[in-house]
């Protein structure tokens, strides 16, 4: 009701302090004296309405007084937090701090953990390729300088070439034993000749010392068993001349 | 001022470990909440920050003359997180509430001194961002490409939007919107630019947020923000003499950038460049630096590795590795990584003879979030 009535009122002349002064009330009767009681009625009723309208508009005034007082201020002045808001934020902010440690904390684990297996795995193949390769490469060098015509080997795997790089290495070392003392018969050899030629040309001690002989003919005895096991096993190319030499040798010591 | 009476009430507060920041930062977002967007999720290192940084100033507070400066740097640096002159009366009025609700025996006087204490402190940090205003708070940058180098090194070419100046071997902290409100620094592996590139090489720290956001999740397109450069790792203008460059890992980056300065600016001069790393398998720019070699004749790279057996490198700790090939004693010398790295080369050189004011060195550590008074720098 009195908003409408204050919409028709915005349209109305309204109620001025001259317009009180010049209310003048009718006399009652004789019988009921005083003012005419509705016209006092209405004219009260018109200036409640407009005390109304009037506090409303001013508490509407000073709230935008105090918007316009905070902007001219830069801030808004808050109250100070209570302690129980303190609180709980303080709590609130502790748990999110937790949450994004146990986070990072996981994830360094995590990748702590992923790069150490990788490093591992890397290292092992790294090691393994290392060995494969350098088995391949001897192998091949071998290969390349005693049996020219081995043939296809990428069908060999690595255990087949460890194999020969084994029986190359001791078949070298037959050799060399062998050879050593086949020169070593040879030189004795030479000597006895010369001996025979020529006597005052030796020195006196012509018996050789009983350690270099017991040498010259017990020790080729083992490695030649080696070497004929092995072309035995695996007969190579290169039989012919290591026979050769073989067969040279075991005449010259037993001469 | 009454200092003393202000320290032995800052001492209530430190003494409650963790409790007095965790106060001091809830009390600030309750009183002024646009404050928080500030700050990142987590405020852990920033708690212990805050107070270890208001000690640093309590320590010295009856000597300007050091302090000073480390405030203005201070001022200088909160540019670039949006502070603005209207903070500082908010953080005097969280920080005094702090003060008072830690110590029984708080008094109008303790608060008075704390309030012009901290209004000194605040208009010398509000006088120097002001005096920095010609400088952007911030630079955004481009990445323009980003390669991964191994399982967590990438290395990153940036291009700041406008003119971005620095010296080679200095740092720069920049922040990624993948890891809002977290800076960390780097240091740009090349000499200032015509065309304004930046090199930056990451290495992804286990469980590092920005680092491994970096390296596994920006790519061509995204932008960073940096801040301005800082750092003292340094070519010294007056000298010529030949260089012995030593870095360990990401340390590399500073190192390049003063090979580069050198090709660029000369003056003419040898430089031997020592890299180490634990395995071979980690040298992450290779290539580039055997570039660098055929270009550049008076430049030698050794690399070392310390835990490779299998390696046909130069086996040992690059410290050690470096004093196998010397002597170094006419030489200018900076040196850069890991800690223990950097404590272990420049030992060796300085028994070597290396006097200490030819030797500059930095240390590159992981994760910390931003410089110390000491302007120590991350990686």
């Amino acid at each position: 009701m009195t908003s409408g009535q204050n919409e028709t009122e915005t349209n109305e002349r309204r109620p001025t302090p001259a317009d009180l002064q010049s209310v003048r009330f009718t006399r009652a009767t004789m019988m009921k004296p005083g003012y005419v009681d509705t016209e006092v009625d209405r004219v009260m009723n018109r200036m409640a309405e407009e005390l109304g309208r009037l506090y409303a508009e001013k508490a509407a005034l000073r709230d935008q007084v105090r918007a316009l007082q905070a902007q001219v201020d830069g801030t808004v002045v808050p109250e100070p937090p209570s302690e129980q808001a303190v609180r709980i934020l303080a709590s609130a902010q502790l748990t999110a701090d937790n949450y994004v440690a146990e986070a990072e904390e996981f994830s360094r684990q995590v990748t702590s953990e992923a790069r150490a297996e990788y490093e591992q795995r890397v290292r092992e193949a790294r090691e393994n390729a290392g060995g494969i390769l350098q088995a391949a490469q001897e192998a091949a060098a071998k290969l390349a300088e005693g049996r020219p015509v081995a043939a296809d080997p990428g069908t060999r795997n690595v255990q087949e070439l460890e194999e020969q790089v084994a029986y190359l290495k001791a078949f070298g070392q037959a050799c060399r034993v062998q050879l050593k003392a086949y020169l070593e018969a040879l030189l004795s050899d030479v000597e006895a000749e010369w001996g025979h030629a020529d006597p005052v040309a030796l020195p006196p001690a012509a018996p050789r010392p009983p350690a270099q002989r017991s040498r010259r003919d017990e020790e080729p005895a083992p490695p030649s068993t080696t070497f004929e096991s092995n072309t035995v096993a695996d007969p190579p190319p290169a039989d012919s001349t290591a026979n050769g030499i073989a067969v040279r040798a075991g005449s010259a010591s037993s001469s | 001022m009454d200092i003393p009476a202000m320290r032995a009430n800052f001492a209530k507060a430190g003494a409650t470990g963790d409790e007095a920041p965790l106060y001091f930062y809830s009390h600030l977002f309750l009183s002024h909440p646009e404050t928080r967007a500030m700050f990142p999720v987590s405020m852990a290192h920033q708690r212990d920050r805050l107070f270890a940084a208001l000690g640093d100033v309590v320590a010295r507070v009856d000597d300007l003359g050091s302090l000073v400066p480390i405030l203005q740097q201070l001022g200088r640096d909160h540019r670039k997180f949006g502070t603005l002159a209207a903070h500082y009366p908010a953080v005097g009025a969280s920080l005094l509430a702090t003060l008072e609700h830690f110590d029984d025996e708080w008094t109008p006087e303790l608060a008075k001194s704390w309030s012009e204490a901290y209004d000194v402190v605040a208009s010398v940090m509000i006088q120097a961002a002001e005096d920095a205003t010609e400088q952007p708070a911030w630079w955004e940058a481009d990445v323009l490409a980003h390669d991964r180098r191994g399982i967590d090194v990438a290395v990153l070419q940036v291009r700041p939007r406008t003119r971005y100046d620095y010296l080679p071997g200095q740092s720069v902290s920049l922040e990624t919107d993948v890891r809002p409100r977290l800076w960390r620094y780097y240091s740009p592996a090349n000499a200032p630019r015509t065309d304004g590139l930046l090199e930056i090489h990451v290495k992804a720290r286990d469980g590092g947020p920005v680092s491994s956001a970096l390296v596994r999740r920006v790519g061509v397109g995204d932008v960073l923000r940096l801040g301005p450069p800082i750092g003292h790792l340094a070519l010294r203008q007056d000298s010529d003499r030949d260089l012995l460059l030593v870095a360990g890992g990401m340390g590399l980056a500073p190192m390049k950038a003063i090979i580069d300065q050198v090709a660029r600016a000369g003056p003419a001069r040898r430089v031997d460049l020592y890299v180490g790393f634990r395995t071979e398998e980690q040298i992450y720019d290779r290539a580039d630096l055997r570039r660098l070699t055929d270009e550049n004749p008076w430049l030698t790279v050794t690399f070392a590795v310390s835990e490779d057996k299998i390696s046909s490198l130069e086996q040992g700790e690059v410290g050690d590795v470096v004093l196998r090939h010397g002597p170094w004693l006419s030489r200018e010398v900076c040196v850069a990584g890991p800690a223990a790295m950097v404590e272990d080369t420049v030992s060796r050189l300085r028994q070597h003879g290396v006097p200490d004011s030819r030797i500059s060195s930095e240390v590159f550590a992981p994760s910390r979030p931003g410089p110390s008074v000491d302007g120590e720098v991350t990686e």
